[in-house]
Protein backbone atom coordinates (compact mmCIF):
# COMPACT_ATOMS: atom_id res chain seq x y z
CA UNK A 1 0.00 0.00 0.00
CA UNK A 2 1.15 3.50 -0.61
CA UNK A 3 1.76 5.84 2.28
CA UNK A 4 0.06 9.19 2.40
CA UNK A 5 2.43 12.14 2.70
CA UNK A 6 -0.33 14.66 3.40
CA UNK A 7 -3.53 13.12 4.74
CA UNK A 8 -6.42 15.01 3.21
CA UNK A 9 -8.68 16.60 5.82
CA UNK A 10 -11.75 14.58 4.98
CA UNK A 11 -14.60 14.56 7.44
CA UNK A 12 -15.72 11.29 8.97
CA UNK A 13 -18.87 10.04 7.34
CA UNK A 14 -22.27 9.76 9.00
CA UNK A 15 -21.60 11.99 11.96
CA UNK A 16 -24.93 13.81 11.67
CA UNK A 17 -25.35 17.09 9.91
CA UNK A 18 -22.79 19.29 11.61
CA UNK A 19 -23.57 22.02 9.07
CA UNK A 20 -27.07 22.69 10.40
CA UNK A 21 -26.20 25.66 12.67
CA UNK A 22 -24.38 27.36 9.78
CA UNK A 23 -27.26 26.55 7.42
CA UNK A 24 -29.82 28.02 9.86
CA UNK A 25 -27.68 31.15 10.22
CA UNK A 26 -27.43 31.53 6.43
CA UNK A 27 -31.17 31.02 6.03
CA UNK A 28 -31.77 33.84 8.51
CA UNK A 29 -29.10 36.07 7.00
CA UNK A 30 -27.69 35.21 3.53
CA UNK A 31 -24.48 37.08 4.41
CA UNK A 32 -23.68 34.16 6.74
CA UNK A 33 -23.49 31.85 3.70
CA UNK A 34 -19.81 32.75 3.59
CA UNK A 35 -19.11 30.16 6.33
CA UNK A 36 -20.55 27.36 4.20
CA UNK A 37 -18.80 28.70 1.12
CA UNK A 38 -15.37 28.63 2.83
CA UNK A 39 -16.11 25.19 4.29
CA UNK A 40 -17.02 23.56 0.99
CA UNK A 41 -15.17 25.53 -1.68
CA UNK A 42 -12.23 23.10 -2.01
CA UNK A 43 -14.49 20.06 -2.04
CA UNK A 44 -16.93 21.39 -4.61
CA UNK A 45 -14.08 22.68 -6.75
CA UNK A 46 -12.23 19.34 -6.41
CA UNK A 47 -15.34 17.42 -7.36
CA UNK A 48 -15.88 19.64 -10.42
CA UNK A 49 -12.21 19.47 -11.38
CA UNK A 50 -11.91 15.69 -11.22
CA UNK A 51 -15.25 15.27 -12.99
CA UNK A 52 -14.51 17.80 -15.75
CA UNK A 53 -10.72 17.67 -15.95
CA UNK A 54 -10.32 21.36 -16.70
CA UNK A 55 -9.62 24.22 -14.30
CA UNK A 56 -11.73 26.78 -16.15
CA UNK A 57 -14.72 24.47 -16.46
CA UNK A 58 -14.31 23.54 -12.79
CA UNK A 59 -14.29 27.22 -11.75
CA UNK A 60 -17.38 27.87 -13.81
CA UNK A 61 -19.20 24.86 -12.34
CA UNK A 62 -18.13 25.84 -8.81
CA UNK A 63 -19.45 29.37 -9.26
CA UNK A 64 -22.78 28.11 -10.62
CA UNK A 65 -23.08 25.59 -7.79
CA UNK A 66 -22.61 28.13 -5.01
CA UNK A 67 -24.85 30.74 -6.62
CA UNK A 68 -27.57 28.11 -7.09
CA UNK A 69 -27.11 26.90 -3.51
CA UNK A 70 -27.40 30.46 -2.15
CA UNK A 71 -30.59 31.02 -4.16
CA UNK A 72 -32.11 27.68 -3.09
CA UNK A 73 -30.98 27.78 0.55
CA UNK A 74 -34.34 29.03 1.92
CA UNK A 75 -35.92 25.83 0.57
CA UNK A 76 -33.38 23.51 2.27
CA UNK A 77 -35.09 21.45 4.96
CA UNK A 78 -33.41 19.09 7.42
CA UNK A 79 -35.45 16.07 6.40
CA UNK A 80 -32.93 13.25 6.28
CA UNK A 81 -30.59 14.60 3.60
CA UNK A 82 -27.52 16.37 4.95
CA UNK A 83 -26.54 19.82 3.72
CA UNK A 84 -23.42 18.51 2.02
CA UNK A 85 -25.41 15.82 0.16
CA UNK A 86 -27.84 18.58 -0.90
CA UNK A 87 -24.95 20.80 -2.01
CA UNK A 88 -23.27 18.00 -3.97
CA UNK A 89 -26.56 17.21 -5.63
CA UNK A 90 -26.55 20.76 -6.98
CA UNK A 91 -22.87 20.34 -7.94
CA UNK A 92 -23.63 17.07 -9.69
CA UNK A 93 -26.40 18.68 -11.79
CA UNK A 94 -24.13 21.62 -12.62
CA UNK A 95 -21.28 19.29 -13.60
CA UNK A 96 -23.62 17.17 -15.73
CA UNK A 97 -24.76 20.30 -17.59
CA UNK A 98 -21.14 21.38 -18.04
CA UNK A 99 -20.20 17.96 -19.39
CA UNK A 100 -23.02 18.12 -21.91
CA UNK A 101 -21.90 21.59 -22.99
CA UNK A 102 -18.27 20.50 -23.13
CA UNK A 103 -19.11 17.39 -25.09
CA UNK A 104 -20.42 19.72 -27.75
CA UNK A 105 -17.18 21.71 -27.58
CA UNK A 106 -15.06 18.51 -27.48
CA UNK A 107 -12.12 19.56 -25.32
CA UNK A 108 -9.52 17.11 -24.04
CA UNK A 109 -10.13 15.69 -20.56
CA UNK A 110 -7.73 15.44 -17.64
CA UNK A 111 -4.82 17.78 -18.24
CA UNK A 112 -1.51 17.39 -16.44
CA UNK A 113 -0.32 19.80 -13.83
CA UNK A 114 -2.00 18.72 -10.63
CA UNK A 115 0.74 16.58 -9.19
CA UNK A 116 1.97 18.29 -6.09
CA UNK A 117 5.29 16.70 -5.22
CA UNK A 118 6.51 16.73 -1.68
CA UNK A 119 9.59 18.91 -1.13
CA UNK A 120 12.90 16.99 -1.18
CA UNK A 121 11.32 14.02 -2.96
CA UNK A 122 13.71 12.07 -5.16
CA UNK A 123 13.34 12.74 -8.91
CA UNK A 124 12.85 9.07 -9.86
CA UNK A 125 10.11 8.74 -7.26
CA UNK A 126 8.47 11.92 -8.55
CA UNK A 127 8.44 10.64 -12.11
CA UNK A 128 7.00 7.29 -11.04
CA UNK A 129 4.35 9.01 -8.95
CA UNK A 130 3.43 11.42 -11.73
CA UNK A 131 3.08 8.47 -14.13
CA UNK A 132 0.94 6.59 -11.67
CA UNK A 133 -1.25 9.64 -11.08
CA UNK A 134 -1.72 10.14 -14.81
CA UNK A 135 -2.60 6.49 -15.30
CA UNK A 136 -5.18 6.57 -12.49
CA UNK A 137 -6.74 9.81 -13.72
CA UNK A 138 -6.89 8.56 -17.29
CA UNK A 139 -8.58 5.34 -16.17
CA UNK A 140 -10.96 7.35 -13.98
CA UNK A 141 -11.88 9.59 -16.92
CA UNK A 142 -12.75 6.48 -18.96
CA UNK A 143 -15.17 5.10 -16.37
CA UNK A 144 -18.91 5.35 -17.09
CA UNK A 145 -20.30 8.60 -15.67
CA UNK A 146 -22.01 7.22 -12.55
CA UNK A 147 -19.04 5.05 -11.58
CA UNK A 148 -16.68 8.00 -11.97
CA UNK A 149 -19.00 10.19 -9.88
CA UNK A 150 -19.16 7.66 -7.04
CA UNK A 151 -15.35 7.39 -6.90
CA UNK A 152 -14.91 11.17 -6.85
CA UNK A 153 -17.62 11.72 -4.24
CA UNK A 154 -16.14 8.97 -2.02
CA UNK A 155 -12.44 9.76 -2.33
CA UNK A 156 -12.24 13.48 -3.07
CA UNK A 157 -15.15 14.67 -0.99
CA UNK A 158 -15.31 11.92 1.63
CA UNK A 159 -19.06 11.46 1.29
CA UNK A 160 -20.52 8.37 2.97
CA UNK A 161 -22.48 5.71 1.05
CA UNK A 162 -25.69 7.20 2.46
CA UNK A 163 -24.78 10.69 1.23
CA UNK A 164 -23.67 9.39 -2.17
CA UNK A 165 -27.03 7.64 -2.40
CA UNK A 166 -28.75 10.97 -1.70
CA UNK A 167 -26.70 12.72 -4.38
CA UNK A 168 -27.23 10.02 -7.00
CA UNK A 169 -30.84 9.15 -6.10
CA UNK A 170 -29.91 5.66 -4.92
CA UNK A 171 -30.20 3.73 -1.67
CA UNK A 172 -27.06 3.50 0.52
CA UNK A 173 -26.79 -0.19 -0.42
CA UNK A 174 -26.95 0.63 -4.13
CA UNK A 175 -24.27 3.30 -3.63
CA UNK A 176 -21.99 0.69 -1.99
CA UNK A 177 -22.56 -1.73 -4.85
CA UNK A 178 -21.82 1.06 -7.32
CA UNK A 179 -18.55 1.87 -5.53
CA UNK A 180 -17.58 -1.81 -5.52
CA UNK A 181 -18.25 -2.08 -9.27
CA UNK A 182 -16.44 1.18 -9.96
CA UNK A 183 -13.31 0.01 -8.12
CA UNK A 184 -13.40 -3.38 -9.84
CA UNK A 185 -13.77 -1.65 -13.21
CA UNK A 186 -10.95 0.77 -12.41
CA UNK A 187 -8.71 -2.05 -11.17
CA UNK A 188 -9.27 -3.96 -14.42
CA UNK A 189 -8.39 -0.88 -16.46
CA UNK A 190 -5.21 -0.30 -14.47
CA UNK A 191 -4.06 -3.91 -14.66
CA UNK A 192 -0.89 -4.14 -16.83
CA UNK B 1 -23.95 -13.57 13.20
CA UNK B 2 -24.86 -11.78 9.98
CA UNK B 3 -22.62 -12.10 6.95
CA UNK B 4 -21.89 -8.76 5.39
CA UNK B 5 -21.73 -8.43 1.64
CA UNK B 6 -18.51 -7.64 -0.25
CA UNK B 7 -19.63 -4.06 -1.09
CA UNK B 8 -20.37 -3.45 2.60
CA UNK B 9 -16.97 -4.75 3.70
CA UNK B 10 -15.23 -2.76 0.98
CA UNK B 11 -17.07 0.40 2.00
CA UNK B 12 -15.99 -0.13 5.59
CA UNK B 13 -12.38 -0.65 4.48
CA UNK B 14 -12.52 2.57 2.44
CA UNK B 15 -13.97 4.42 5.43
CA UNK B 16 -11.04 3.20 7.55
CA UNK B 17 -8.55 4.26 4.85
CA UNK B 18 -10.08 7.73 4.56
CA UNK B 19 -9.78 8.08 8.33
CA UNK B 20 -6.02 7.59 7.85
CA UNK B 21 -5.85 4.04 9.23
CA UNK B 22 -5.03 0.68 7.65
CA UNK B 23 -7.98 -1.68 7.37
CA UNK B 24 -7.69 -5.41 8.00
CA UNK B 25 -9.02 -7.12 4.88
CA UNK B 26 -9.13 -10.62 3.44
CA UNK B 27 -7.50 -11.76 0.20
CA UNK B 28 -10.65 -11.06 -1.82
CA UNK B 29 -10.68 -7.38 -0.90
CA UNK B 30 -6.93 -6.80 -0.88
CA UNK B 31 -6.50 -5.65 -4.52
CA UNK B 32 -9.45 -3.25 -4.29
CA UNK B 33 -8.30 -1.91 -0.94
CA UNK B 34 -4.84 -1.32 -2.41
CA UNK B 35 -6.47 0.59 -5.25
CA UNK B 36 -8.62 2.53 -2.77
CA UNK B 37 -5.46 3.54 -0.92
CA UNK B 38 -3.92 4.72 -4.18
CA UNK B 39 -7.08 6.70 -5.02
CA UNK B 40 -7.13 8.31 -1.59
CA UNK B 41 -3.55 9.40 -2.27
CA UNK B 42 -4.06 10.61 -5.84
CA UNK B 43 -7.53 12.16 -5.58
CA UNK B 44 -6.82 14.84 -3.03
CA UNK B 45 -9.16 17.78 -2.49
CA UNK B 46 -8.18 20.41 -4.99
CA UNK B 47 -8.18 24.04 -3.85
CA UNK B 48 -8.96 26.64 -6.52
CA UNK B 49 -6.78 29.70 -7.10
CA UNK B 50 -6.90 32.40 -4.40
CA UNK B 51 -8.10 34.99 -6.91
CA UNK B 52 -11.05 32.84 -7.93
CA UNK B 53 -11.86 32.18 -4.27
CA UNK B 54 -11.84 35.90 -3.47
CA UNK B 55 -13.85 36.88 -6.56
CA UNK B 56 -16.55 34.29 -5.96
CA UNK B 57 -16.63 35.18 -2.25
CA UNK B 58 -17.29 38.81 -3.17
CA UNK B 59 -19.96 37.86 -5.70
CA UNK B 60 -21.74 35.67 -3.14
CA UNK B 61 -21.57 38.49 -0.58
CA UNK B 62 -23.24 40.86 -3.06
CA UNK B 63 -25.88 38.24 -3.91
CA UNK B 64 -26.42 37.54 -0.22
CA UNK B 65 -26.84 41.26 0.48
CA UNK B 66 -29.41 41.52 -2.28
CA UNK B 67 -31.39 38.65 -0.80
CA UNK B 68 -31.26 39.94 2.76
CA UNK B 69 -34.75 40.83 4.06
CA UNK B 70 -34.62 43.65 6.62
CA UNK B 71 -37.64 45.39 8.29
CA UNK B 72 -36.71 48.65 6.51
CA UNK B 73 -36.60 46.90 3.16
CA UNK B 74 -39.95 45.21 3.87
CA UNK B 75 -41.52 48.61 4.74
CA UNK B 76 -40.07 50.22 1.63
CA UNK B 77 -41.31 47.33 -0.53
CA UNK B 78 -44.77 47.59 1.05
CA UNK B 79 -44.91 51.35 0.49
CA UNK B 80 -43.77 50.99 -3.10
CA UNK B 81 -46.32 48.31 -3.92
CA UNK B 82 -49.13 50.33 -2.28
CA UNK B 83 -48.12 53.36 -4.33
CA UNK B 84 -47.97 51.24 -7.49
CA UNK B 85 -51.48 49.87 -6.83
CA UNK B 86 -52.80 53.40 -6.17
CA UNK B 87 -51.29 54.80 -9.37
CA UNK B 88 -52.63 51.86 -11.41
CA UNK B 89 -56.18 52.17 -10.02
CA UNK B 90 -56.23 55.95 -10.55
CA UNK B 91 -54.91 55.60 -14.10
CA UNK B 92 -57.51 52.95 -14.88
CA UNK B 93 -60.35 55.08 -13.43
CA UNK B 94 -59.22 58.11 -15.47
CA UNK B 95 -58.99 56.01 -18.61
CA UNK B 96 -62.50 54.61 -18.04
CA UNK B 97 -64.01 58.03 -17.44
CA UNK B 98 -62.34 59.43 -20.55
CA UNK B 99 -63.83 56.56 -22.61
CA UNK B 100 -67.31 57.03 -21.14
CA UNK B 101 -67.51 60.79 -21.58
CA UNK B 102 -67.74 60.90 -25.41
CA UNK B 103 -70.22 58.03 -25.42
CA UNK B 104 -72.50 59.87 -22.97
CA UNK B 105 -72.32 63.17 -24.88
CA UNK B 106 -72.99 61.27 -28.10
CA UNK B 107 -76.17 59.77 -26.60
CA UNK B 108 -77.32 63.21 -25.33
CA UNK B 109 -76.84 64.73 -28.75
CA UNK B 110 -78.89 62.01 -30.35
CA UNK B 111 -81.92 62.67 -28.13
Amino acid sequence: MTGRAEPAPRRPADVGDADLPAVRAAQADPAAFDVLYRRYLDRVYGYAFYALGDHHDAEDATERTFLAALAALPSFRDEGASFRAWLFRIARNTVSNARRTRWRRRTEPMPDGFDRPAPNADPAGLVARADETRRVLRALAELPDERRQVVILRFVDGLSAREIGEVLDRSPGAARVLLHRALRDLEARLRP
Amino acid sequence: MTTRSTPERLDEAVETLLAGERPAVDAELRPLTRLADLLADVLRPMPPGPRFEADLGRRLAVEGGRRRVTPGRLLAAGALSSAAVGVTVTAWAMWRSSRRAPALSHRLLQR
